[in-house]
């Protein structure tokens, strides 16, 4: 019986995959083929097989031309860019400087754009002749032409004429797929363009398929459904190895989680014991908590080794990635010997770190640790063995562990006092600017610093990167505010860079990219 | 009977108007729409653009009022994620899961009706203990387990069964037998009590009296009465199972509406949220009303005046 269960299974799998054609599966599905209405991963991952931007990340993080060859600034508000020639659309037209023109402009002003965190700057883009294209910004933005890996490149003329609704009907770019059918959020199916301007991908046809449950992504990649699967989850990896036929693929990725506490709140920061006095206000009650943390613990129990111990809040790929930064090392004893000189010591003898509180009293130490328990690889079990490190020295820990659209309203109105999260972007510069940055009054710096870290020194540098338009000197400044903010000040307790994963059916090459895009072009043939 | 019709179409539209009031305002109550809708890397500002472009910068009054304006014509809004109508987005998929449904529903009744009646008749005896139990079984069995386990014996290990999407008879055998389970369960208890009511009443012990086969007791005299509730109840199953067959399309990945609906949900895609819930909302109407026409079908002494 068995034997014939596996040879069905043998022969059922060649019915499936194999041959020309690659089914990939991914976790979530695109919502949309307008390739400026929605910024997000999985939407963008499905788009990069028909439309192309004029540059593009490559794996080791360093920005690339693609539809463009070269982009250089006359002054600091104008880029003069040069197309790529001999590119052609779906459609057989030739794509000019004025598609190019047509969609940067598109991308920075559609009033549904979602692209303009990256293109919003941009005023104007006109063709100056067939291959130039002048980009003017309203203040200077030295990061342009990494920013123009979102305004993907469409036909202006067959836009033009189909309308919006006919373009979401049957899209063209000038990528290495050309659209074939899909249903939103379900499926697309592409054929390879054989015109494609570049290196022409493996595989002829192409299915990416949205499916949400972990389980069955990997019993589809066993049973010969699907070729590449992603996010396989930790308890799967040794199924999907055991099996011999496909393999898990990791690459350490950019998404970094993190541990953020109260920097504003002397008394009634609102996971403490009421009236406590707020302890993190003094980096050195965080240094404190950063060396309870075994992150290394975390990494092997936790996350199956499917993460990767961070040094610093910025990943190696990244921009503004100091080598000199390290962990503070693992060091229970040396943690509460901090707490305890710092007067939080356990006087009544009950085991517990003490806080005083406003009218000189002492309560035991107590703490809620805040993370969401749907958003990143198993969120909720870091809390919790977070918590039971930090009762090892003394501190009272207990979790609180919410559903993503309670726990980010609850963070942004700071209903926390320490808190687990998660941040990830290629781009140093809005990393900084959103996570590093006070708050202004505007709402320009500082959105995500819901811990409402501040130093002025740091923002001086980060606004200086932010202006210099010299790449090792932006890098040089980057470096020294995050050794600042992450030595000096401890803004922040890294943990860990989430892997980014994949299972790969033996006789496909093919690994992960660090900014989680997953595209089938990349896969190759054994 | 076509001014009964008329009466019921004008109790549905009336019906449809207040959830949709309901769910409008209910919308509302879930906070601020643009913390899910935007990326997280867009400025505040650029934040409020957009919060513009989708019409959500208007007080919710005028909102409302425009949303009803537009109900009334039949035009439900544009997604804000994808920029296709609402209604066009859930009706694509109404067919996949309408077709899951129609499957599970034709399985659950296929084996719970006469389970029930068997159970009914050999009341007490072994096999009725034993179909009780095994009902127990079905209806505590969660779904997603069910789903999960069927996917990896006849998926993985067998290979017999592919495991996601709805193209061919095949794709159809696991998501539909993982919905039915519940309900054959379900089916079973409810002829099995309604049946053995009827068995106990005077005019089966008269047909029996006369000398009439068991068989045309059970079934043309008994089963005919323990109908009209078994009906009632797999309408409102079909009911339940259109809107709620939501974690079967997810492990099976299935295209159905409930998964649309539970993607806008979480990224808070409002104009797809309403229209799902007016097309469940109608589909109730519509069910509740066949029900109530089969009943006049099966019971002669109900007529619809």
């Amino acid at each position: 019986m068995k034997r014939i269960g596996i040879l069905l299974a043998f022969v059922s799998a060649l019915a499936f995959a194999g041959g020309d054609q690659l089914v990939v599966a991914y976790q979530g599905g695109a919502v949309t083929l307008d390739p400026h209405l929605r910024n997000e991963t999985t939407t963008l991952s499905w788009q990069h097989h028909i439309f192309e931007t004029p540059f593009f990340y490559d794996r080791e993080g360093k920005v690339v031309p693609v539809l463009a060859t070269s982009i250089e600034n006359t002054d600091p508000n104008t880029w003069i860019l040069k197309v790529r020639s001999g590119v052609k659309f779906h459609d057989g037209t030739t794509m000019t400087a004025e598609d190019v023109a047509y969609s940067i402009l598109r991308a920075a002003t559609h009033p549904k754009s979602q692209m303009k965190a990256y293109v919003g700057k941009v005023v104007s883009a006109r063709a100056l002749d067939e291959v130039t294209v002048e980009i003017k910004t309203k203040v200077p933005d030295p990061l342009l032409p990494a920013h123009l890996d979102h305004a993907a490149v469409i036909p202006k003329a067959y836009m033009e004429k189909v309308g919006e609704e006919g373009f979401q009907k049957h899209p063209i770019g000038t990528g290495p797929y050309k659209f074939v059918d899909w249903l939103n959020a379900d499926h697309l199916t592409l054929e390879r363009f054989e015109d494609y301007w570049g290196p022409k991908p493996d595989f002829a046809k192409v299915v990416l398929k949205n499916i949400p449950q972990g389980a069955t992504r990997v019993a589809g990649l066993l049973s010969g459904e699907i070729d590449i699967a992603e996010k396989v989850l930790p308890q799967d990896f040794a199924r999907v190895e055991r099996s011999g036929r496909a393999t898990v693929k990791q690459t350490p990725g950019v998404r970094i989680i993190y541990v953020a506490m109260d920097y504003w709140r002397e008394y009634g920061s609102e996971g403490l014991p009421e009236g406590a006095k707020n302890p993190f206000l003094d980096p050195a009650a965080r240094k404190a908590v950063y060396m309870a943390i075994d992150e290394e613990a975390i990494v092997k129990k936790i996350m199956g080794g499917a993460a990767t111990v961070a040094q610093q809040f910025l990943a190696p790929v990244h921009e503004g990635y100091s080598p000199k930064i390290k962990r503070f090392p693992y060091d229970p004893e040396g943690a509460r010997k901090i707490l305890e000189d710092l007067g939080y010591g356990d006087k009544d003898g009950d085991g517990w770190l003490e806080l005083p509180t406003k009218d000189g009293k002492r309560v035991p130490f107590e703490l809620r640790i805040d993370a969401p328990n749907d958003r990143y690889l198993n969120d909720a079990q870091i809390a919790q063995a977070m918590a039971s490190m930090l009762r090892k020295i003394g501190i009272k820990a207990e979790v609180n562990a919410v559903p993503k659209k309670v726990f980010f309203p609850n963070m942004t109105k700071g209903h926390f006092t320490l808190y687990i999260a998660g941040w990830g972007s290629m781009d140093s510069i809005n990393t900084m600017l959103s996570m590093f940055h006070s708050k202004d009054p505007e709402g320009l710096y500082g959105r995500f610093n819901r811990q409402r870290y501040h130093n002025p020194e740091v923002d001086a540098l980060i606004e200086k990167a932010a202006s210099t338009f010299d790449p090792t000197e932006r890098d040089a400044l980057l470096q020294q505010a995050m050794e600042i903010a992450m030595v000096q000040d401890v803004a922040y307790i890294p943990l860990h860079y989430e892997n980014v994963i994949a299972g790969v059916a033996k006789g496909i090459d093919f690994s992960p990219r660090p900014d989680e895009y997953l595209h089938a072009f990349e896969a190759k043939k054994q | 009977m076509l001014r009964y019709l008329l009466v019921r179409t004008a109790q549905t539209v009336f019906a449809v108007f207040v959830v949709a009031t309901l769910i409008f305002l209910g919308l509302q109550l879930t906070g601020d729409p643009m913390e899910n809708l935007a990326p997280p890397d867009m400025s505040a500002a650029q934040v409020e653009e957009l919060r513009k472009a989708y019409g959500l910068d208007r007080p919710v009054y005028v909102q409302y009022l425009r949303f009803m304006g537009h109900l009334a014509q039949g035009d439900l809004g544009i997604s804000f994620l994808s920029g296709e109508p609402a209604l066009r987005l859930i009706l694509q998929r109404f067919p996949t899961t309408l077709k899951l449904v129609l499957a599970a529903l034709f399985i659950a009744v296929f084996f719970g009706l006469p389970m029930g009646v068997g159970a009914a008749v050999r009341a007490d005896t072994l096999t009725d203990r034993t179909l009780r139990f095994l009902s127990v079984l079905g209806i505590s069995a969660p779904t997603f387990w069910i789903g999960i386990m069927l996917i990896l014996i006849f998926s993985v290990n067998l290979g017999w069964l592919p495991s996601s999407g709805l193209s061919s008879w095949k794709h159809y055998l696991m998501p539909a037998f993982t919905l039915s389970l519940y309900r054959i369960a379900l089916f079973l208890r409810m002829v099995r009590s309604t049946m053995l009511d009827v068995l106990n009443q005077d005019f089966i012990r008269t047909a029996r009296a006369k000398g009439l086969m068991e068989r045309v007791v059970v079934y043309k005299h008994a089963l005919r009465n323990a109908l009209i509730p078994f009906i009632t109840v797999a309408g409102l199953q079909f009911g339940h199972l259109m809107a709620g067959a939501v974690v079967t399309e997810k492990i099976f990945a299935i295209p159905g509406m409930n998964r649309l609906a539970l993607d806008a949900l979480y990224s808070d895609d409002r104009p797809v949220i309403i229209a799902f819930i007016i097309v469940v909302a109608v589909l109730f109407a519509v069910v509740n009303l066949v029900v109530d026409l089969f009943y006049a079908i099966i019971d002669p002494r109900v007529r619809y005046a």
